[in-house]
């Protein structure tokens, strides 16, 4: 049984590369299969999340969730992508004799081989592991067995489980490896959101890799990876590790974009934060903080460089909605704050509290040693060397972030003043800021060096 | 102040090798932990898992699942009457089993009784007991 569900996972991150080379093939082509390599972690990180909108928006049409539907759905977008690329110009390189791949540098073979032994220990742990967290068992994974056994979002459990209001994605990717697993196996479903967190790093490794010295990126990268609540936690089949990877490649590629001014990028992003509205209610805040980070430090430069943000957190945004008229149809509630709006002035008393806990667990060694105080360092030291640009853009979206914490806390009084993760959510949604830092970090590190991180891009 | 900077790249670099190097060995040796642990358990306390702290009888679980028809409707009736319980079974029970037995449907007047602890003669009509353990568990259909 683990074995077969082993293979059926294979199976479906095979399909979701496939499709992402395809839209990484209509956003930007590429010159060379050893570049298709390198950004092979973007390519899958853009499959998961160009096909999980599609089949959250499958979900809410009704239309019949089964192996037809999920794989047709690959195929479709993968042909549409292939025509787009086709069409508008970009054509596959040849595939040469001894062609030359790039040699790694000590550096890089090092902390590679080091993040390779940590992602195949994270794989032993995630393969047999149970499900024990309470979010997970209460309705994640319910509303997942309910897709994958109705064919949709079924009217009763979907009013009956917990959390009616969070945007069904997860759900409907999990639904989709029980398929390819062959049933609801609930232990080795863990294991699907350890290839998400490998497409991540893949994807974090070849966005930068080339573009900063290997020095400046990996330790970032293994620092993240070793922090005590990443290890033990990123494999969870809930959505607060997979939206924290897809808005740290949506900032990321924000953050290059602001660089190079390549359309691709500001694209890519949008499908990514797409995925992040659609993933968590908090997706929203996530998403219009990299936008609003992204206006403020073009503000310069708003008549070329807005209409193309202000696009993309409208085509995200944007993604979001049939989910709510769904909620809407069905008398389900928005799922907004209990003290939202005026509710915020008649509990005063906690605005203080609750940004010393955001800030306080942002900062808590224990749970992800110094990656915050680190991050703070090298937006200093960026600002210092003269750039503006990055450490801003960064600086804003962490004064966001810190500002999104305060409001969970504030705004919903039943929450306790706690790192307790049964009374108040707000250690998982730090993770945000944890694994941003390695797409950003390195950046700005290669700012403060020599100023401005040269261009790679080379489609 | 590019000297500042650089000062600040290197510090940013030095802490986070000497913190990785020291880490990591402790992140692998926690990961293997839950591996072991994991593959500790036997196939039913890692299917149960959070269950465990709830259900009281692993056994119960598994009955449920293998007489209550997957097509029926159930539904879990708590009472006084649960010897042992954890502190956290009857506040969860109904949630746990509702996740568990999927695609059985829950249904307030479902024939079909998860009983745990409950109370018999409330239940509105007789009640044939087709499994029950020593802890106040039981499993039946109302005639």
């Amino acid at each position: 049984m683990n074995a077969h569900s082993i293979g059926g996972l294979f199976a479906l991150n095979l399909l979701l590369l496939a499709v992402g080379v395809t839209i990484l093939y209509a956003l930007r082509g590429w010159v060379s299969w050893t570049e298709l390599a390198r950004l092979s972690g973007v390519a899958y990180m853009l499959g998961v999340a160009a096909t999980s909108v599609v089949w959250v928006f499958e979900l809410i049409v009704g239309i019949s969730f089964g192996l037809v539907t999920i794989i047709g759905t690959g195929a479709v977008l993968a042909v549409a992508a292939s025509f787009a690329g086709h069409r508008v110009g970009h054509r596959l390189p040849g595939i040469r004799v001894g062609m030359k791949i790039p040699r790694l540098s000590f550096v890089s073979a090092i902390f590679a081989a080091a993040t390779i032994v940590y992602l195949e220990a994270a794989f032993r742990a995630a393969r047999l592991a149970g499900l024990y967290e309470f979010d997970a068992w209460a309705f994640w994974v319910p509303k997942a067995k309910a897709i994958y056994y109705f064919g949709g979002l079924d009217e009763q459990f979907f009013r009956e489980l917990i959390n009616q209001p969070y945007p069904p994605l997860v759900p409907a990717l999990e639904a989709v490896t029980f398929h390819f697993m062959g049933a609801p196996d609930v232990v080795t479903v863990h294991l699907q959101f350890w290839f998400l967190f490998v497409g991540f790093t893949a994807a974090v490794v070849g966005l930068l890799s080339g573009r900063v010295p290997p020095l400046f990126l990996w330790p970032s990268l293994l620092l993240m990876l070793v922090t005590p609540h990443v290890g033990g936690h990123f494999y969870h089949p809930t959505a607060d590790f997979l939206i924290d990877e897809f808005f740290a490649i949506a900032a990321l590629l924000i953050a290059l974009w602001l660089i190079d001014r390549k359309d691709w990028q500001l694209l890519a992003a949008g499908i990514l934060l797409a995925a992040v509205v659609l993933t968590k209610r908090e997706g929203y805040a996530f998403g219009a903080s990299v936008i609003v980070a992204a206006l403020v430090v073009t503000a310069r430069e708003r008549r070329a460089a807005w209409p193309k943000l202000i696009a993309v957190g409208i085509v995200a945004a944007a993604a979001a909605l049939p989910w709510r008229i769904f909620l809407a149809v069905r008398g389900l509630g928005g799922g907004g704050p209990e003290a939202g709006g005026t509710g915020l002035l008649s509990n005063l008393d906690r605005a203080w509290p609750s940004l010393r806990l955001a800030v306080s667990t942002l900062f808590d060694y224990h749970l992800w040693l110094l990656v915050t105080p680190l991050a703070v360092v090298a937006i200093l030291a960026a600002f210092a060397a003269g750039a503006r640009v990055l450490p801003l853009y960064t600086t804003l979206v962490l004064v966001f972030a810190v500002v999104a914490f305060t409001y969970s806390t504030w705004a919903f009084p039943s929450l306790g003043i706690s790192r307790e993760p049964a009374l108040n959510p707000i250690v998982r949604l730090t993770g945000e800021v944890v694994l941003l830092t390695p797409a950003l970090v390195p950046l700005l590190l290669a700012s403060a060096w020599r100023r401005v991180p040269p261009v790679v891009e080379d489609a | 102040m590019n000297d500042v900077a650089r000062a600040g790249v290197i510090l940013c670099l030095g802490l986070s090798i000497a913190f990785g190097a020291i880490y990591f060995p402790r992140a692998l040796s926690d990961l293997g932990d839950i591996a072991s642990n994991n593959s500790a358990l036997s196939f039913s306390d890692r299917e149960v898992a959070g269950g465990n702290g709830i259900v009281d009888d692993q056994e119960a679980v598994y009955q449920a699942e293998a007489i209550i028809p997957e097509s029926a409707r159930y539904r879990v009736v708590t009472g006084s009457g649960l010897r042992n319980p954890t502190p956290l079974t009857l506040a969860f029970v109904d949630s746990w089993y509702r996740y568990f037995l999927m695609p059985r449907r829950p249904d307030v007047g479902a024939r079909w009784i998860i009983c745990y602890g409950c109370d018999a003669s409330k239940l509105g009509r007789p009640y044939a007991i087709l499994w029950q353990d020593d802890d106040g568990i039981s499993i039946g259909r109302l005639r």
